[in-house]
């Protein structure tokens, strides 16, 4: 056995631990479970309907367990990915912060044993935990006669999210230098990766919607968990439909294969990140290799699941019931357009697409590109050793071409995209001008190498302040300015928001939508803001280059 | 065998260890020296494979640490300054974690953690919880952990500290011990007499250069030109002092014994220096019945690096 994996067991199983653990779920089972249980079982049989010409409450068991099951995995849920994931995340930083991780750092376990060690062995009570729930399902199972295959594929998703849940704790245990904060951002980062992002499913974004195990649970459990003899709502009837197969590309794919597909891409960037920070505390959490490896992926994926929507209109979620409906039905402001809502969705998507690759280029410029101690540590390495150059692809090397690269590689299937709407005939809400290929690539290339910049001659508190000032203030000051008057100071709350990418973006889209504002009801002049936004990043890209070109040379 | 070459460390432009080079033979225990900040912590931590240094080079065992880190640890014992223990382990627990993730199974763990165990006197406590241990206790822990898979080299950051004067004499035991049997150590302390006791090879680290190095003797010889006399007296002899400020070998006096009938001198030359500043004593009718060169000690040495200014240009 892993002595990681042994270690966790003799720390937190032992005979008090496991007795008193062992009855705590127990009892928080059995409570939860059978109160579910004995709700749903009770049905009443109208008087109509009695042998008796009374109405009656009659006992149905098969109910009753089919609404005990969702308590109950909410439950099993609770046990390894709320207490568990937290339990990881603090004891891998406080192993770090008091010098313990390097002790194991120096065995001769390869790192992947390591982080299997961790995995396993910290949350062992917490799988102690759910195991004692396991008859609670077996008996939901048999008695609630739920098909067996099916709970299968779920509990299947449901360890392959456990395992994501926790190796994320574990790398952000590694990464995040403060044990008591590394609990909660290992908790936030759960539930913004695999809570917030999913739900940016129903914009278009498909793959996003299967880190979690909703497309399973809603896919293959769901529609067996209703009480016999009743069908299904309205809702319940486009929440199963809705996960039931994923359009990727020009094919759909199952749920549950998606969803291993998903987890198990980020499963693998998560194993890398432990490998490297197992090896050596001072790497940075991904190369610039792993970096660009990673950023094409999620190109890809988003490529993938754009494409029907591009190719023909079709999309899932509330973006696909946008696309639908009746422009009697949709509301939209005087300034636009009476049947501008396809052109709305599609500068969702757009802006969607944008937002979510600047947010991505942000963070992998702040990993793989180095802070001013690693470039000095370069300069420093290459003097002593005469070599010409820093190899650009190790950690110490300027980052110039892996941030070029990185907005390429989003320009391209932005690009690509593009094209493939003006080409196709269902898509009549997108500009076949350049302009709105080469302006919002122009955008995005200027701000990955001003993010650069800004990373190599600024240490964290200035890297993130600079980013928090020029991203969160424009959008602070347009609240107010909104607050204040808001048809009045509608002109400069849009150049003001032009300086922030977060909101520059949607403004571009906007901006080059050919069906969407209304040319006879202007309200705002987006020609000038937009110029506005282009000129703030020129500047802002010119001013940082300069200054790290200038501590260069110092 | 440890060898280290050109080994330079930066913290931004700050330079905790510079160009530092320095090797230790098997079967020898190497005492790094320096005051907090000299950079001893940060030398034995990217020997241990855990700091990245910026440039130079660390063999351990005929194996680069730097290029083949994961085979260098295999070598490698290594025991931090403000060592933690798994609390809630027990110790042999502990020891027997460490000796399976080394790769150690079966009976050959099983004897090993006993081993380690009895080397460092814990065979009594094998069954305590970490959390309920002493300080000295803990660091017999520690001590017992960085030796169950029985490495080559090993690497000790203050191994002394908290230790009472029982525990410290038992832990020099040990390492002596482990020294006979081929190992080769490296530690740093404060504890300077523990130092002197311990080590056969000195290294005086200060602001991350390594300004001497050697064993006692030849530090000495090759530091200083001066020696320091001391003097027993059969009687008190109220002109000692006066006679011994006339001799121009000598340039100091202190009067150390009670009654007057113990005194140190500090004497410019070596031995034939000290027969004629005897001769001297004699010849002026001091009732000599003590004479000897004093051993220099590495409490003087320390002292006398500290006195000197720092270097240029240097960030404290």
């Amino acid at each position: 056995m892993n002595p990681l994996i042994r270690r966790g067991i003799r720390e937190r199983l032992r005979a008090k631990n496991l007795v008193a653990a062992g009855i705590f779920s127990l009892i928080l089972t059995a409570t939860f479970y059978l109160a579910a249980f004995f709700d749903g079982m009770q049905v009443v049989v109208p008087a109509k309907e009695s042998p008796t010409g009374v109405a009656e409450l009659a006992f149905n068991p098969v109910n009753g367990a089919r609404e005990a099951f969702t308590p109950l995995l909410f439950l099993q849920g609770f046990f390894l990915m709320f207490l568990g994931t937290g339990r990881i995340a603090s004891v891998t930083a406080e192993e770090k912060e008091s010098g313990l991780l390097d002790y194991q750092r120096m065995t001769p376990m390869t790192p992947l044993a390591k982080i299997f060690g961790y995995l396993f062995g910290l949350p062992a009570r917490e799988y102690w935990m759910f195991l004692v729930t396991l008859p609670f399902l077996l008996h939901c199972v048999v008695a609630g006669k739920l098909p067996l295959w099916n709970i299968l594929h779920l509990y299947a998703v449901f360890f392959c999210s456990v395992l994501l849940y926790h190796l994320t704790a574990h790398v952000i245990g590694l990464v995040v230098p403060r044990p008591r904060a590394a609990s909660w951002v290992a908790r936030l980062a759960v539930l913004g990766l695999y809570i917030f992002l999913p739900a940016l499913g129903q914009a278009g974004i498909s793959f996003l919607s299967f880190l979690t195990i909703l497309p399973t649970y809603f896919g293959k459990v769901l529609p067996h968990l209703f009480a016999e003899g009743t069908q299904m709502g309205r809702f319940e009837s486009q929440v199963v439909q809705f996960w039931q197969e994923v359009p990727f590309f020009s094919i759909s794919l199952s749920p549950t294969t998606f969803t291993f597909v998903m987890q198990g891409l980020i499963l693998l960037a998560l194993f890398l990140t432990g490998y490297r920070k197992w090896r050596l505390d001072s790497l940075p959490a991904f190369s610039k290799p792993m970096g660009l490896g990673l950023f094409a992926t999620l190109q890809f994926l988003l490529l993938g699941s754009l494409w029907p929507f591009f190719s023909d209109g079709q999309a899932s979620g509330l973006l696909g019931s946008v696309v639908q409906l009746d422009p009697a039905q949709v509301g939209l402001p005087n300034q636009l357009k009476s049947d501008a809502h396809p052109a709305l969705a599609m500068v969702v998507v757009q802006s969607t697409f944008f937002l979510l690759s600047i947010g991505a280029i942000l963070i992998l410029i702040n990993i793989c590109c180095p802070n001013p101690h690693r470039r000095l540590k370069g300069i420093q390495r290459i003097q002593k050793l005469g070599l010409p150059a820093i190899p650009w692809l190790a950690d110490e090397a300027p980052g110039l071409g892996f941030a070029t690269l990185l907005a390429l590689l989003a320009i391209l299937p932005y690009a690509l995209l593009h094209l493939l709407a003006v080409s196709s005939e269902s898509i009549v809400s997108i500009s076949s001008s350049p302009s709105s290929i080469i302006v919002p690539a122009s955008f995005l290339l200027f701000c990955a190498l001003s993010l650069r910049a800004a990373r190599e001659q600024w240490f964290n508190l200035g890297f993130w302040g600079f980013v928090g000032l020029l991203w969160l203030t424009p959008m602070l000051a347009c609240l107010v300015l909104a607050v204040n008057d808001f048809l009045g100071n509608s002109q400069l709350m849009l150049h003001l928001s032009s300086l922030s990418p977060l909101t520059f973006i949607p403004q571009l889209m906007v901006y080059h939508s050919p069906n969407l504002v209304d040319p006879a009801n202007p309200l705002v002049d987006l020609s000038a803001s937009v110029r506005t936004g282009m000129v703030a990043c020129i500047i802002g890209f010119v001013f940082l280059t300069f200054k790290l070109w200038k501590s260069s040379i110092k | 065998m440890i060898e280290v070459r050109e080994l330079t460390i930066h913290y931004g432009e700050f330079a905790a260890v510079d160009q530092l080079s320095f090797s230790v033979r098997p079967g020898s225990i190497f005492g790094l020296i320096g005051p907090n900040g000299a950079g001893k912590t940060s030398a034995i931590k990217a020997i241990a494979t855990l700091l990245e240094p910026t440039y130079g080079e660390i063999i351990v065992q005929e194996v680069s640490a730097l290029h083949q880190a994961e085979k260098a640890r295999g070598f490698l014992g290594y025991m931090p300054d403000f060592p933690p223990v798994y609390e809630d382990l027990k110790v042999w627990e502990f020891c027997d974690l460490f000796a399976q993730a080394y790769g150690l199974s079966g009976e050959q763990k099983k004897a090993k953690v006993l081993q380690s165990l009895h080397a460092t006197g814990l065979q009594d406590h094998m069954h305590t919880l970490c959390r309920t241990l002493s300080r000295g206790m803990h660091q017999r822990a520690l001590l017992a952990k960085t030796l169950v898979h029985q490495p080559a080299v090993l690497l000790l950051d203050e191994p002394a500290a908290n230790l009472d004067p029982k525990s410290r004499i038992d832990l020099r035991n040990i390492l002596k011990s482990l020294a006979h049997q081929g190992k080769t150590i490296l530690l740093s302390s404060h504890v300077l007499s523990e130092i002197e006791d311990t080590c056969d090879t000195l290294g005086f680290m200060r602001e991350g250069k390594m300004v001497l190095s050697g064993t006692l003797d030849e530090i000495s010889q090759e530091r200083q030109k001066k020696n320091f006399l001391k003097i027993r007296l059969a009687k008190p002899f109220p002109l000692l002092e006066k006679i011994i400020l006339s001799i121009p070998a000598l340039s100091l006096f202190e009067d150390t014994g009670e009654n007057g009938t113990e005194a140190r001198a500090c004497m410019d030359g070596g031995e034939m220096e000290a027969s004629e500043v005897l001769a001297r004593l004699v010849e002026a009718g001091v009732p000599v019945s003590g004479f000897a060169i004093e051993k220099t000690r590495v409490e003087d040495l320390f002292l006398e690096l500290e006195s000197q200014p720092a270097r240029k240009g240097d960030q404290p």
